[in-house]
């Protein structure tokens, strides 16, 4: 088996050891950074995102695999510095006011991060200031609100609105997700981007992010 | 007949008049009754006043202690506060250790939110015995790990260390029978045990450190003499064998699982409450749709049934449209 599918077939088993090794030994057989980012760690959690979404695995089992994956990155980190390889992107992340849940955040997270894509979590019950400020200190491209409570949901009208308030509508893209939240309510509010599910979102935030770049 | 004739005969098996009505109320009847969350989560009173009176106007069959998450989350040294318009928030009493020898040791009987809902049920039980079922409430293991550790540091223990994923149920389970005990004692005919977490792990994990904990904790609500109801939010489809096996008397069922793949599972004895979906079909739908889903919800399921949503009734549903999901319906053989 070649070194990257080892690579990727271990991170799918959340076996952070065996994938800091294996990202050394492809180092050392000489492989890119860059192919081992993408053909070994991102590949892996592809994978395990499609395999999510198609309820083949759960939550922990997502969790270990992101968890071999920055094991993996920490070893790669330097070598991709080195070799002038930049995060796609940036995404200011959070689960808005009121609302504690952050499960499908964390997912959200960890599949952007698969993607190259940096992701500044604020954590859970964020209010609209906090995100529009953050935005702003990490010019980030992207901010991305979660909500899984009707109640809650609502409070993504007020990101909309408070960075409006700031000027930062043409500037940064809003995405809005969680269980409750659909493309109709995305366009009711005013927002840019929906998507049903973490593999989902990641796809859809770098498509932006890469647009936006050429 | 009663509320309480109509449950009972439900759980024995037996035909009843109408379908027993069990909806999940919090926020709502919180609401309804004029007050909010905060004060229904923090005083058994309001949230004894406030059960009271939808079980009245609606015609509901049961009285419940349900309100938050963390009454044993608090007896375990958890800090709790309360917010107007949502559920308590409260600390993680083992988020940044595993010693378990740091825990406060719940006493349901003095630790004050545990006290509080024995306390609901006593009041309850003083004025309504004979007429409604009494709902007393327990986490169940994986939730009340998770309310100690955090969800995402419970879920890597579950992976990484299951055999102290397993002491911690274990001292959960502990608590969560010294709980249900007391609730019975003081009037409970049911007791409720809520582990929403648990429908986000995977079946193998479930079946091996979590369902053998359900299932003790099972035996010895049955044991005090009261029924055992599982409420697992989310979708279960891929626990139920483990969920056949665990002997409870009822199970409530959310809006994604199919009732009848349910029924397949647990056979003909346990009773299955649900599963209109609680966002787009009781909040957001119309008494018809509301009338046709329970309909469906029946026919899915069969006998014994008792109508509920798929969980919580949420905050800003018409009352129109609990009153729709609460109309009587006649049972049928
Ligand atoms: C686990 C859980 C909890 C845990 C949360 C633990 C935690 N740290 O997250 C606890 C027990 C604390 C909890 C509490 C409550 N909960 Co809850 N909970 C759930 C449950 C069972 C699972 C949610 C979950 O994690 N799903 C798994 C993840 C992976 O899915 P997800 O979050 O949808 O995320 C996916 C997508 O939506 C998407 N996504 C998510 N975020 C984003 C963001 C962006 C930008 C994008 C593009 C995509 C995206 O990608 C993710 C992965 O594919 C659901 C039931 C269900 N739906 O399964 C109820 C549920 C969400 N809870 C509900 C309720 C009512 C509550 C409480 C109010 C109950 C109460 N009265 O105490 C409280 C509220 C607390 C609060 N203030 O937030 C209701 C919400 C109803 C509604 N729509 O209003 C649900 C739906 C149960 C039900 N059927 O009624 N809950």
């Amino acid at each position: 088996m070649s070194v990257l599918r080892e690579l990727s077939e271990r991170l799918q088993r959340g076996q952070a050891k065996e994938v800091e090794a294996l990202v050394q030994q492809a180092l050392d057989e000489g492989e890119t950074p860059q192919r081992i980012l993408e053909d070994g760690l991102m590949q892996g959690m592809g994978v395990i995102g499609e395999r999510f979404k198609a309820n083949e695995v759960f939550v922990p089992e997502v969790l270990i695999a992101a968890r071999a994956m920055h094991a993996g990155i920490a070893v790669l980190e330097p070598h991709l510095v080195s070799a002038g390889v930049k995060a796609r992107g940036k995404v200011v992340l959070g689960t808005v006011k009121g609302d504690l849940h952050d499960i499908g955040k964390n997912l959200v997270r960890m599949m952007m991060e698969a993607k190259g894509l940096a992701v500044i979590d604020l954590g859970v019950d964020v209010s609209a200031e906090r995100f529009v400020r953050a935005a702003t200190e990490h010019d980030a491209d992207i901010v991305a609100c979660s909500a899984l409570l009707t109640t809650t949901m609502t409070e993504m009208r007020h990101v909309v609105e408070a960075a409006q308030a700031q000027g930062l509508r043409g500037r940064v893209c809003i995405m809005v997700g969680g269980a409750p939240v659909t493309d109709a309510f995305r366009e009711a509010i005013g927002a840019d981007l929906y998507a049903p599910d973490a593999s989902s979102a990641a796809d859809a935030a770098l498509a932006h992010c890469a647009g936006r770049a050429s | 007949m009663n509320g309480l004739e109509r449950y009972l005969g439900t759980v024995a098996g037996r035909a009843v008049d109408d379908l027993a009505r069990t909806p999940i109320l919090m926020q709502f009847a919180a609401e309804f009754s004029g007050s909010d969350y905060g004060r229904f989560a923090a005083d058994h009173c309001v949230l004894v006043e406030a059960n009271v009176r939808c079980a009245e106007v609606f015609g509901i069959d049961q009285l419940s202690c349900i309100s938050d998450p963390y009454r044993e989350t608090h007896g375990f040294g958890g800090a709790v506060t309360f917010v107007a318009d949502g559920p308590p928030r409260s600390t993680q009493p083992l988020a940044d250790t595993k010693d378990l020898d740091t825990l406060a040791v719940p006493d349901p009987m003095g630790s004050a939110r545990m006290l509080d809902r024995v306390r609901a049920v006593e009041r309850y039980a003083r004025d309504h015995a004979g007429t409604y079922s009494l709902l007393g409430w327990v986490e169940g293991p994986a939730a009340q790990a998770a309310n100690l550790r955090g969800v995402i540091t419970f879920m890597f223990d579950l992976m990484d260390d299951p055999e102290y994923a397993g002491a911690l149920m274990d001292v959960c389970v502990e608590t969560g029978i010294a709980f249900a005990r007391a609730q019975v004692a003081a009037g409970a005919d049911t007791i409720g045990i809520g582990d929403a977490i648990a429908s986000q792990i995977d079946p193998r994990t479930y079946e091996a450190l979590i369902q053998p904990r359900e299932k003790r904790l099972v035996q010895a609500v049955r044991a005090s003499g009261a029924f055992a109801k599982l409420h697992i939010c989310g979708n279960i489809t891929h626990l139920l064998p483990g969920i056949a096996d665990l002997g409870v008397d009822i199970v409530d069922v959310d809006h994604m699982v199919d009732l009848a793949a349910v029924r397949a599972a647990v056979g003909e004895r346990v009773v299955i409450t649900g599963n209109l979906d609680p966002v787009s079909v009781v909040r957001n739908g119309t008494p018809a749709s509301i009338a046709s889903g329970v309909l469906d919800a029946y026919e899915r399921a069969g006998n014994p049934y008792m109508v509920n949503a798929g969980c919580e009734i949420p905050a800003g549903t018409p009352a129109e449209n609990l009153a729709a999901l609460c109309r009587p319906l006649p049972y049928r053989a």
